[in-house]
């Protein structure tokens, strides 16, 4: 079925099934994070206070689209304690544009010149001595606007006479293409139905507890600039916030603090690193700039996909799935810096766990006046997982197969991995029906289907929803470019590096390129570290680098830390270990290969009482140069960035877009949910789930992501969603408005785990961060859809408000799609 | 996020407060639990010039059960706070609507610190509590410079967030009169999350006679209006009805007549009209039940 | 009204985590300003400004308070506890915080602080709370990592160590007074 080339070999050994003999790789260690953050010690950006340092605020757009008239900020700079007050044109005097990713030009400055594109686009900054000073400047900065037409619907908005959001594009239509993988025509022409759904995902946003900040501090004298942040991308693209704040890229420093929460919301944060950065030039003193949660609801980038689509899934009699056509049309709100990063993504696995043949995606990335998109976990492949999961389950009803069995007669079966899928994304490994079976089995799928015939009796509907999903994990920024065919830049790597050392004591310290984003980089680097010497990963220490290591790193995103973590680390490892067996073989006066590492002990093969501990090789290594091999130099330490480890360019054609996110895992969920039809309330009743992400490195923690992410999943499902009035108002500004689940919305969720090892990577780990929002969505969607199935309800728009269920039930019982 | 500048005043007895209010009239506001107010001074949507906080008041932080000349009647002062009076034995018994009411307030840690009588003088047209007032036929009790007056409850709520208050009064306190025998309440809502304000709330008290006729119902409305409203159309239908599931049902189709909701973004007027018929239907049903002594 | 003269500062006494601190703080100043900033308690921390996170969640006078939601000035005489308060000097986790850490109980630890300081309140009301009187107290805190479900692990686990602590301690005790009495006696 499918064929894959030069795709690497890994060292697997010590994969559970190969090998029983780990000791740290698979334990639930307890997380080394922990201490800090439970004790109120760990230091956020709204933390970190420099000697003079002021406060920075944003005075905002009422406005979704308006022309600035004037700007008075007299008022405002009289005012006590008020340092700075900017307006747009005045701080690009001292930052520059926003890096974009687009191809298109649509430039974006931090602060708005001449013209405001969506409610809350910053019109004026302001530094003082402390925040609420800060917001009374902002308050007296007097703003003469002359309003504009706003362009709120994304269909609309792709009417050639309508309003144009940028005047240097010829259309509000960013970006269109279309790609064929497959013969799609021949396959339609050829099934026996074609199943079809018009289906809404409208936009969420990842609404991290902590908002995005950064504390920037100018050095006239050497022209240098210091800046703490909470993005991760400080050791990844550190040169395109050099040349957005006007530094030398060698004279920034970003230094990375405790983050509080991401969930992609917080790579780039361009814009609050570019108002920090002007308000120190401005003044000369550190700035703080942390965003309130209504400037991070309104104005951060974390924004997920808009879309609409209208999708066709092809089969022939038997249920075979052959073909899949998705037409989209995506509000990316008014600026257009990412690109159609969330499209390359979705194209790692558009036909899902399916063997479908072809692929029709045709894509149009539409311009209106909304905050602009972002990255918010499943980054693409979160509404595409929901389509095509409706798709599933509506086919199984019109052919009259059940939803299990048409998705197992589907599957990619275990023996067909490595997989190409049509766009020619490479899944590494997989047995998805036995995640399906397991998933079944745990849910007590017939104990459930009695209890709801038992409540229909009662006029209550209970509903049981099945959602089979990838998840791609360990992504590649090609994603963010190779739609298009210019410019084309190469594929990229997306590396992680670690610098790794033995002191002379023996002592073991990690210091690594990635922040701590919520994730537990020194808890699987510190597990790595003591499987490969092995030592107790309590005696690991583990710190993190700020920009001027010169490692790159990319950190968390896209589902890759762990995998790329183990792998830079246990790179690192080999090679001081490695080098220390040749000191203590030099020592011993043995054959390097007769020494092997053992508990922490480098000691002769079969003869164990003959060795030397890590402290004697350590002070060896460190001071005595004239007792170690002549090779080598004095000292442990070593630097191991790890490339991505299966990537392949795309065709020029764009008929094969490479492997790009091949570490691939699996899940099946099955939620359980009562609706109450009449007020449309949608209650959790349980919740289960199977979830195989490979060799499983620290299953608690892993536990941990999967639950988080199901729960986001379920505010995806029912509750987030931003709002636009008609004239393009924002009206979910706060958390009284864009809803988040709390705890009484959560049901008990079970998880198991299955481990298919993956062939690409260290021991075998597959990335685990967004699967949990990457199934849900689609399940509960399911099981509201069987709840509601004796009134004809089809759910094909999210969230499921009280209102759409209700309205969807009315719907049905009109006759309405 | 922060709060205009503002002078903070922290009087130390009623008299003080009074003057202080009277001095400083529309610039000031009285700031008691503060878990609405300091909310919106955060946001800058208030930005009062003066604060008169009343939590050193003495005397304001009494919950009791007076047995004058007339029914029992229970009175809240205007420090009560909402855990204080949703624990209180004595509010359970006399009035177990506010209880049940106020379980959907928040939550704990904002019920330890807010006060009924704040939310009812707030007069947010989505809360439970002015809500929970009305239906209970309850009173506030104001106090100014010039003396007290008491104000109905169904006259205080002029409009959303706006209250009958005159510049230089306060709320001293609520008042809620006694229940005759066979009265039974409830309180039913819809929010989108645990603890939000609800997207649409009813409260029913229902009292019947001996021969199980309605003799008396009242039914108030949140997040249906723009104030806390009675749905006078769904009371006229039951009264005098023998409370069976017609009757309910009748109660229930008239429950949004009339009525003017506001919409947002967790529900338009049309949604909120639907849920106003709906809910008033359970809450009435229960509170029927209740009336007659059954669960 | 209107003039633009700065409003009276409000001088307070305030205990924070035991000490005492005589403050003249402006009337607008949020308790969880104050508490970050003057009294550089950063643990505390800030997520939304209108009380609906749960995250500056403190005790005031053992109460669980949003701090976000009280002005400094109000607090004259009052007993605030943060998180730091916990913790012992040498490290040694308070047994919250250790349930929190066994049940992994938190990822980015943002919302953690408050969890902890709504999660001490409980505790002290009901020694061996279930997962629903969990809920009840902590449905308010906001948490975007978790899913709450080892959260309410957490606090379960923290209220039955604590009650197994107390039973010890006071097991203890009891050995001790009737070793002493016997030794007494002999």
């Amino acid at each position: 079925m499918s064929t894959v080339e030069d795709r690497p070999t890994t060292d697997t050994t010590g994969s559970p099934r190969e090998n029983g003999g780990r000791r740290w790789v698979g334990r639930s260690v307890l997380r080394k994070e922990d201490p800090k953050l439970l004790a109120g010690r760990a230091v956020y950006v709204g933390d970190v206070a420099l000697p003079g340092m002021l406060h920075g605020a944003v005075l905002r757009s009422p406005h979704a689209h308006a022309r600035i008239v004037s700007i008075d900020t007299s008022a405002a700079e009289a005012i006590p304690g008020v340092a700075a007050v900017l307006t747009g044109a005045q701080a690009a005097e001292l930052v520059n544009p926003m890096p974009a990713f687009c191809a298109e030009p649509v430039p974006q400055t931090a602060i708005a010149i001449e013209r405001v594109r969506y409610p809350g686009e910053a019109v004026a900054i302001v530094a003082a001595t402390d925040r609420y000073v800060a917001e009374d400047a902002c308050a007296a900065i007097k703003v003469e606007y002359e309003v504009l037409p706003a362009v709120v619907d994304p269909e609309a908005a792709m009417a050639p006479d309508a309003t144009r959001i940028h005047e240097t594009l010829d259309s509000n239509v960013a970006f269109h293409r279309t790609l064929d993988f497959g013969d799609v025509d021949a396959d339609v022409a050829r099934a026996h139905t074609v199943v079809r759904t018009r289906a809404r995902w409208h936009r969420m946003g990842a609404q991290p507890m902590e908002t995005a900040g950064a504390v920037a501090s100018w050095n006239p004298f050497d022209q240098s600039m210091t800046v703490y942040s909470n993005s991760n991308f400080h050791n990844f693209l550190p040169w395109a916030f050099a040349g957005m704040l006007g530094v030398s890229t060698n004279r920034l420093r970003m230094i990375p603090c405790a983050v509080g929460g991401s969930f992609g919301s917080k790579h780039f944060i361009t814009k609050v690193l570019a108002i920090a950065g002007a308000l120190t030039k401005a003044t000369g003193r550190p700035v703080q700039y942390l965003e309130d949660r209504v400037d991070n609801i309104s104005a951060n980038d974390n924004v997920g996909c808009d879309r609409i689509y209208d999708a066709e899934l092809a089969l022939t009699e038997d249920g075979e799935m052959i073909s899949l056509t998705l037409r989209i049309i995506d509000d990316y709100g008014a600026y257009f810096q990412f690109a159609h990063g969330q499209h390359g993504n979705a194209m790692a696995q558009p036909t899902g766990p399916y063997r479908i043949g072809s692929l029709r995606y045709d894509v149009s990335c539409v311009l209106t006046n909304k905050v602009q998109q972002g990255f918010f976990r499943g980054a693409g492949a979160d509404p595409g997982n929901f389509v095509l999961e409706r798709l599933v389950d509506k086919a199984s009803e019109e052919l009259g197969i059940d939803r299990a069995e048409i998705r197992r007669r589907n599957f990619i079966a275990p023996e067909q991995f490595p997989f190409k899928t049509p766009p020619g994304n490479v899944y590494d490994s997989g047995d998805y029906a036995a995640v399906l079976d397991r998933a079944l089995e745990i849910a007590g799928i017939d104990k459930w289907r009695a209890e709801q015939e038992r409540l229909r009796a009662e006029g209550r509907y209970l509903g049981i929803g099945l959602a089979t999903c990838q998840e791609r994990t360990g992504y590649n920024a090609s994603e963010w470019w190779f739609l298009y065919d210019n410019p084309p830049l190469p594929a990229t790597s997306t590396p992680e590096s670690v610098k790794l050392d033995v002191d002379a004591m023996g002592g073991v310290r990690v210091e690594i390129g990635c922040p701590l984003w919520g994730n537990s980089p020194e808890t699987v680097v510190s597990q790595v570290v003591a499987e490969e010497f092995g030592i107790d990963p309590a005696d690991v220490s583990v710190t993190y680098a700020d920009s001027t290591t010169g490692a790159m790193s990319a950190g968390p995103g896209g589902s890759r830390l762990t995998i790329m973590l183990s792998g830079a680390t246990r790179g690192a490892s080999r090679t001081i270990r490695d080098k220390m067996i040749r000191i203590a073989a030099h020592a011993m006066e043995m054959d390097p290969d007769d020494v092997e590492c053992v508990d922490g002990t480098f000691r002769a093969k079969g003869a164990p009482s003959t060795s030397m501990s890590m402290a004697e090789i350590g002070m060896r290594a460190h001071l005595f140069f004239h007792d170690t091999p002549e090779e080598e130099s004095s000292g442990l330490v070593a630097v191991h960035t790890y490339d991505h480890p299966y990537s392949t360019p795309p065709s020029a054609d764009r008929k094969d877009m490479g492997a790009f996110y091949p570490m691939v895992s699996h899940a099946c969920h099955i939620p359980i949910v009562e609706v109450d039809p009449e007020t449309g309330v949608v209650t959790l009743r349980a919740y289960y789930a199977v979830n195989d992400c490979g060799t499983l490195m620290n299953p608690t923690l892993v536990e941990g992501q999967i639950v988080g992410g199901i729960v986001q999943g379920i505010g995806a499902a029912l509750m987030e969603e931003y709002r636009y009035g008609e004239d393009g108002s924002l009206d979910t500004p706060t958390f009284r408005e864009y809803l988040m689940p709390s705890m009484h919305e959560v049901p008990e969720i079970v998880v198991e785990h299955l481990e298919t090892p993956s062939p690409f990577t260290e021991y075998g780990v597959k990335g685990a961060g967004e699967g949990g929002r990457l199934v849900a969505p689609t399940a509960i969607a399911s099981a509201v859809d069987d709840a509601l199935k004796p009134l004809g309800v089809w759910v094909d728009e999210l969230p499921m408000t009280p209102e759409r269920v209700v309205g969807m039930v009315a719907g049905a019982r009109e006759g309405r799609p | 996020m922060k709060p205009a500048a503002f002078a903070y005043l922290a009087p130390r007895d009623l008299d003080e407060a009074l003057d202080q209010l009277a001095e400083h009239g529309a610039d000031a506001r009285v700031l008691a639990g503060g878990q609405s107010l300091v909310r919106l001074m955060n946001a800058r949507l208030a930005s009062p010039a003066v604060v008169v906080d009343i939590n050193r008041v003495p005397g304001l932080d009494s919950l009791a059960v007076t047995n004058g000349s007339g029914p029992a009647t229970l009175r809240l002062g205007a420090t009560v706070r909402q855990r204080t009076s949703e624990l209180s034995p004595d509010v359970a018994a006399h009035a177990p609507l506010l209880v049940e009411a106020g379980a959907h307030v928040a939550h704990a840690p904002v019920r330890s610190r807010g006060t009924v009588v704040g939310s009812v003088a707030f007069a947010d047209p989505s809360a439970e509590l002015p809500t929970a007032l009305l239906a209970l036929d309850g009173r506030v009790v104001v106090r100014s410079r010039a003396g007290e007056r008491t104000i109905e409850a169904d006259d205080f709520f002029t409009g959303a967030f706006t209250n009958a208050l005159d510049a230089g009064e306060m709320v001293v306190a609520i008042e809620v009169p006694g229940s005759p025998p066979g009265t039974g309440s409830a309180f039913v809502e819809v929010a989108r999350r645990h603890g939000d304000l609800p997207v649409c709330g009813v409260a029913a008290v229902v009292t019947r006679s001996d021969d199980g006729r309605v003799s008396s119902a009242r039914i108030a409305l949140c997040g249906a209006d723009e104030r806390p409203v009675r749905a006078r159309a769904a009371e006229d239908a039951l009264t005098g009805s023998d409370g069976g599931a017609d009757a309910v049902a009748e109660a229930a189709a008239r429950a949004a007549d009339g009525l003017s909701p506001r919409g947002d973004c967790h529900g338009s007027p049309d949604f909120r009209r639907h849920l106003a018929r709906i809910l008033t239907g359970r809450a009435v049903s229960t509170a029927v039940h209740r009336a007659a002594g059954e669960a | 009204m209107g003039e633009t003269t700065a409003p009276e500062k409000i001088r307070i006494g305030l205990t924070v985590n035991d000490v005492r601190h005589d403050l003249l703080v402006e009337p607008r100043t949020l308790l969880a300003d104050l508490l970050r900033g003057d009294l550089e308690l950063t643990g505390t921390h800030i997520g939304c400004e209108q009380g609906v996170c749960g995250a500056c969640t403190v005790l005031v006078d053992g109460t669980a308070t949003r701090s976000c939601l009280v002005f400094a000035a109000q607090l004259d005489g009052a007993a605030v506890r943060t998180v730091e308060s916990l913790a012992g000097a040498d490290g040694t986790l308070h047994p919250i915080q250790q349930a929190f850490h066994e049940n992994h109980g938190l990822q980015c630890g943002f919302c953690t602080p408050g969890m902890l300081m709504g999660a001490c309140e409980l505790l002290e009301r009901t020694a061996e709370p279930d997962p629903d009187e969990v809920r009840e107290a902590l449905g308010g805190n906001l948490c975007r990592c978790t899913g709450y479900q080892n959260i309410v692990r957490s606090v379960c686990a923290a209220g039955r160590t604590m009650t197994a602590d107390r039973n010890s301690t006071a097991t203890t005790t009891a050995t001790t007074t009737a070793t002493t009495t016997n030794g007494a006696q002999a």
